[in-house]
Order: C-alpha cells, then sequence, then structure tokens
C-alpha cells in the first residue's frame, strides 16, 4: 500500500439524497492505488449507491470523487476509466463471450488486430478460451462470473468496482474464487472498492473494511480493528459470528461480550443454566440463560459441561457501549 | 377440448373460405346439397380496373409507411419516457392511455379538415400520417413496458463501457427488444391494414384505393344484389398478405406477447 499523498482515490464528503431522502451521508473515504477497501453494511445502508456514484451511474447531490488528485464530478462513466463488476454480471444475452468483451473496444475505435490481441490475452488470463462462441445463457455462474471479471480488466480499467460480485454463486464456489479473484484485481496499481453484505467476503478479500449503516460510515479499519476495537454498538453486532452478547447489566450502559470471550467453568462470575447446543465439529456454540439474558458461548467440542455451569470473562474484553445512542464508551 | 378452440377461432375463416368458392345460387341452398365449386368469384375479383394487385400494392405501401414511421417515433418516446423520473412521466402516461382509448370515430371530420386544407388527401404516403398518429399511444406503451423489462444493469454496463445513447440503442438495447419490436409493428401494420374509415374520406381515386375501400366497393350485377362470394374472394386474397406476415413473425411475437409474464 502506497501513501503517497493525493494518489489513488479519494471520496471527499461524497452524498446522495433522493427526493428528500439521504441514501449516503457524507462520505470520506481514501482507497490507495492497489488496495482493495471492501464496503460492508445490510441491504440499503449505501454501499452500492457509493459505488454508482463513484462509477458516476448517478449523480452525487454533493461531495468530491478524486483520482490522483483529480475531481471526477463533471466526468460521463466512459470517460472515467471505472470498470465494474455487477451483481447480475450485465452481461449482453445477445452476444458471445468474445463480443462480449468486443463491445466496448470496438465502440471506442480500436483497430480489430489490437482488439483480438487484448482480448485473447484476457480470456487466457481468465482461462475462458474454450468458451468464446458462448451465449451468457449457456454459461454457468461462475463462468459467467469469470467473463464478467473479463470484461472488467479488458479495459485497463484506472478504478476497479465490484458490487456483490458473488452473491449469485453458492457458498463452496464462491470460497474457491476468493483467491483467484485477489490474484487478478487486488495489488495492481488500481484501487479496488468490494461491495458485499457478506463479511466473510469482506475480511477474506479487503485490505481495509468500510462499514456502512443507514447512509452513514461507521467505522473504517482493517478487519482487526473493526473487530477487536468496535467504534459503537453496530460495528460490534455486525462484525463477528456467532454475533456478540450484548447485555444490559445496569441502567444507560450495554457490555458487550464476544461469545469466544466467555469461559465455561464452575467458578464464573455468572449463573447460568445451558439451553442449547450446537455442535459444528471445530467448536460448539452453546446457548445459556442467565439473569442477564440469553449468552452465546462458543468452546471447544470437547469442553466438558459442569454440573452447576458458571461463565466468566476478562477485563480486557469487555466492550461498554451506551444503551441509548449505542456509542462505545470507556470501560 | 383443443379442437373446439380452434373450430371457434378457425370456423369463420373457413365459412368465408368456403363462400369464395361457391355460385351465388349456393349460398341459399341447403348445406348439404351437393354444390359445385368454382373459382368464377376470383375471376370477378381479379378483372376488375384497376387490377387487385393494385390495392394490395397500395395496402402494403400504406402499412409499411405507417409500421416504419410508428416505431420510428414511438422507440425514442418510450426510451425517454422510460428514464424520466419526475411528474412528466405520471402526465404523459396517462395522456397515452387516454389517447389509445379515443373514438376514432370521434376524429374523421376533423381529420378530413385537415387533409383539405394542407391538400393531404389522395396520397397514400400522407394517409400513413394520421394512422401513425393513432398507432403511437399503443405503440409507446408497448415499447416502454419492454424498456422497463430490461434488466437496468445491462445499460449501466454499457454506460461504463463509454457507449452513447445512439450506440447503447443500437448495439445493446434494441437487439434484446427485438420480439417487442416485432410484435408491434404487426399490431400497427394490421391496424393500418384493417382502417376503414379515414381512408374512405382521404381516398377518392380509384387506383389509389386501400383494400377495405375497394373490397366495399366491389359492386353486383344490380343495385340489389350483393356480391357476397366476391366480397369473400377479395378479403380471402387480402388475408393472405397478413397470414404470411404473421407467419413470418410469430416466434417473436408469441415470445413479444408474453414478456415480462416470468421472470427468465
Amino acid at each position: 500500500m502506497s501513501s503517497r499523498s493525493g494518489a489513488g482515490l479519494e471520496l471527499r464528503q461524497l452524498g446522495r439524497e433522493v427526493g428528500g431522502r439521504c441514501l449516503l451521508d457524507r462520505l470520506d473515504l481514501q482507497v490507495a492505488p492497489g488496495e482493495c477497501v471492501a464496503l460492508l453494511g445490510p441491504s440499503g445502508c449505501g454501499k452500492s449507491t457509493t459505488l454508482r456514484l463513484v462509477a458516476g451511474l448517478d449523480p452525487a447531490s454533493g461531495g468530491q470523487v478524486l483520482l490522483d488528485g483529480v475531481d471526477l464530478s463533471g466526468r460521463s462513466p466512459g470517460e472515467r476509466q471505472v470498470a465494474m463488476v455487477f451483481q447480475s454480471y450485465a452481461l449482453y444475452p445477445h452476444l458471445s463471450v468474445e463480443g462480449n468483451l468486443d463491445l466496448g473496444l470496438k465502440v471506442r475505435g480500436m483497430a480489430r488486430r489490437e482488439r483480438q490481441r487484448r482480448i485473447d490475452a484476457t480470456l487466457e488470463l481468465l482461462q475462458l478460451g474454450e468458451l468464446r462462441q458462448r451465449r451468457p445463457a449457456q454459461l454457468s455462474g461462475g463462468q459467467r462470473q469469470r467473463v464478467a471479471l473479463a470484461r472488467a480488466l479488458l479495459r485497463q480499467p484506472r478504478i476497479v468496482l465490484l458490487d456483490e460480485p458473488m452473491s449469485n454463486l453458492d457458498a463452496q464456489l464462491r470460497e474457491d474464487l476468493r483467491p483467484e479473484l485477489r490474484r487478478l484485481l487486488c495489488g495492481r496499481e488500481q484501487p479496488v472498492i468490494y461491495v458485499t453484505h457478506d463479511q466473510q467476503e469482506a475480511v477474506g478479500m479487503a485490505d481495509r473494511i468500510a462499514l456502512l449503516d443507514a447512509g452513514r460510515l461507521q467505522q473504517v479499519g482493517s478487519p482487526r480493528e473493526l473487530y477487536t476495537n468496535p467504534a459503537n454498538r453496530f460495528v460490534a453486532a455486525f462484525l463477528g459470528r456467532p454475533a456478540i452478547n450484548l447485555l444490559t447489566i445496569e441502567p444507560g450502559r450495554q457490555l458487550g461480550l464476544r461469545p469466544e470471550h466467555l469461559r465455561l467453568g464452575d467458578d464464573g462470575a455468572l449463573a447460568a443454566r445451558l439451553l442449547r447446543r450446537e455442535w459444528w465439529g471445530h467448536q460448539q456454540l452453546l446457548w445459556f440463560d442467565s439473569q442477564w439474558g440469553t449468552l452465546r458461548v462458543l468452546t471447544a467440542p470437547e469442553a466438558p459441561m459442569p454440573q452447576e455451569p458458571r461463565l466468566g470473562w476478562q477485563r480486557q474484553h469487555e466492550l461498554w457501549f451506551d444503551t441509548e445512542s449505542g456509542a462505545r464508551l470507556a470501560a | 377440448m383443443r379442437l373446439l378452440v380452434l373450430l371457434w377461432s378457425l370456423g369463420p375463416l373457413l365459412w368465408q373460405l368456403r363462400t369464395s368458392l361457391l355460385r351465388p345460387e349456393a349460398l341459399v341452398a341447403p348445406l348439404l346439397e351437393g354444390n359445385p365449386w368454382t373459382l368464377a368469384n376470383y375471376q370477378l375479383v381479379l378483372s376488375g380496373d384497376p387490377p387487385f394487385w393494385r390495392y394490395l400494392a397500395n395496402s402494403t405501401l400504406v402499412g409499411l409507411a405507417t409500421t416504419l414511421l410508428t416505431l420510428l417515433l414511438a422507440v425514442p418516446c418510450a426510451y425517454g419516457l422510460h428514464k424520466e423520473r419526475g411528474p412528466l412521466r405520471w402526465g404523459v402516461g396517462l395522456a397515452l392511455v387516454a389517447a389509445a382509448m379515443f373514438p376514432t370515430v370521434l376524429l374523421f371530420l376533423a381529420l378530413l379538415e385537415i387533409a383539405r386544407s394542407f391538400g393531404l388527401a389522395n396520397n397514400l404516403l400522407t394517409l400513413s400520417l394520421p394512422y401513425t398518429a393513432l398507432s403511437l399511444p399503443l405503440a409507446v406503451l408497448l415499447l416502454r413496458a419492454a424498456f422497463a423489462d430490461l434488466p437496468g444493469e445491462l445499460e449501466d454496463a454499457a454506460r461504463l463501457e463509454g457507449l452513447g445513447l445512439g450506440q447503447r440503442l443500437r448495439f445493446v438495447l434494441l437487439p434484446l427488444l427485438g420480439p417487442a419490436l416485432a410484435s408491434t409493428a404487426v399490431l400497427v401494420f394490421l391496424a393500418s391494414w384493417n382502417e376503414y374509415a379515414i381512408a374512405l374520406t382521404w381516398i377518392s381515386r380509384s387506383d389509389l384505393l386501400t383494400l377495405p375501400i375497394a373490397i366495399a366497393r366491389i359492386g353486383g350485377g344490380s343495385v340489389f344484389t350483393i356480391p357476397y362470394g366476391a366480397f369473400a374472394a377479395a378479403t380471402v386474397l387480402g388475408s393472405l398478405p397478413l397470414l404470411l406476415l404473421v407467419l413470418l413473425a410469430q416466434r417473436s411475437i408469441v415470445s413479444g406477447l408474453t414478456r415480462g409474464a416470468v421472470k427468465g
């Protein structure tokens, strides 16, 4: 990650409002050249809106998009040299794989031989050579996704945007494709923004994660920063599966304890009663009832269950939040 | 059951075909009596002056001009309406529906006045102007629905690849709208082919008549006879080009009519 000032992509106070409804509220975000930042959040949080603003597909109602210090605001999507992979892949259904790749180059008036050379190279890179004559309808989901990727990379874009590129694929394929995607996209010169609602994907793909909710940036940082040092209750609750336990112990304050930080024994601070057990093989998830409500606890798969189970934890793992605002409080 | 439906829809056409092949006396004879088939009605129709193919050509010309002009105007209008997000969208949409429902009969006196003052009468190409005007609302509504059925991300992808509006229409949107365009074209052509009232008032020269008017003008031996056989023969002849057209466009029409019914 280079930190040359001004290089890369910078969103400055970027906002979008439609009909009095705020979809994105003054977002500030920097993506260094070669860096992959994941925009993460629940649906409707503004992550796709952000992507469309960067691409120039929708007009911003405020703020700027800067690439290497140059404001892109007045430029049309075609002039921004942005490549985008859509959730639906958006392949042209009436054109073959080759035709899909060729159209964008053709309309820019590139010579036939140069086009062919580039298409061949990209098809080679993505191992799509044998499918070049197929129509999108004749391809599997994973193949379509690769074609969409090929189309994006072909134009040697200066920014790469991915809008939930894997959400239409099954879980196994998603895991298999992740390293390939990283190899193809990240670590080149372009900044990459990867939109997803899946935290595993965000952690697997991105150098940094920007977590959004209701059009507002909640926190941005490495996955480790967000997990261990969440800025507020939303961040703490969104990241981590099984989710963090939020306990209202005293008025006005909530205690957050991650399931893996709770220790099962017979000498803990909190008496608990076992409700349910989910056995996952490498771990087990235990559900307990206690005076502060239901608690999730992760333990080793073969952990012994005491006669009178009690739960304990270390002070350093306590995360305190304001009950009203959800803001993080000092311990 | 299938046979019944088939009979129900084909019955009148087959009856027309039968009538066209019978002598006038046989029409009132008992049904099961052996009646000799004859081509006399066809001879009568085809021996007219100007020849029958002339009317076919006239109607084809008007139909093609109308279809072409309608699509040329309807495509950009439908696209614009599809993209419009403001209050205009509702207003124009409503106005279009109202226009599509408006009874033509109330228009043709005014249209006649227009034809007279601008010298548009007795011209097949100018006849396609009111036809286009009448077909446009429905065509725009159909095509707007077709545009709305296309996934928006397709056009976004094309915009990102630097395709301008014209290029997006030409390389991406219109090829995908093929079935919708074909079914709209057939509907417009049909409407023009069958139109009677305006053609009756705008065209008076006998060599410029369109089919419906020409058929209505076929006379019998005296004012008291109605030449049913000749009417039927002319109708059959006039339907043949349509049959051909629909057969050619059949696959596109069916997929056009069911477009959007099932997410594919």
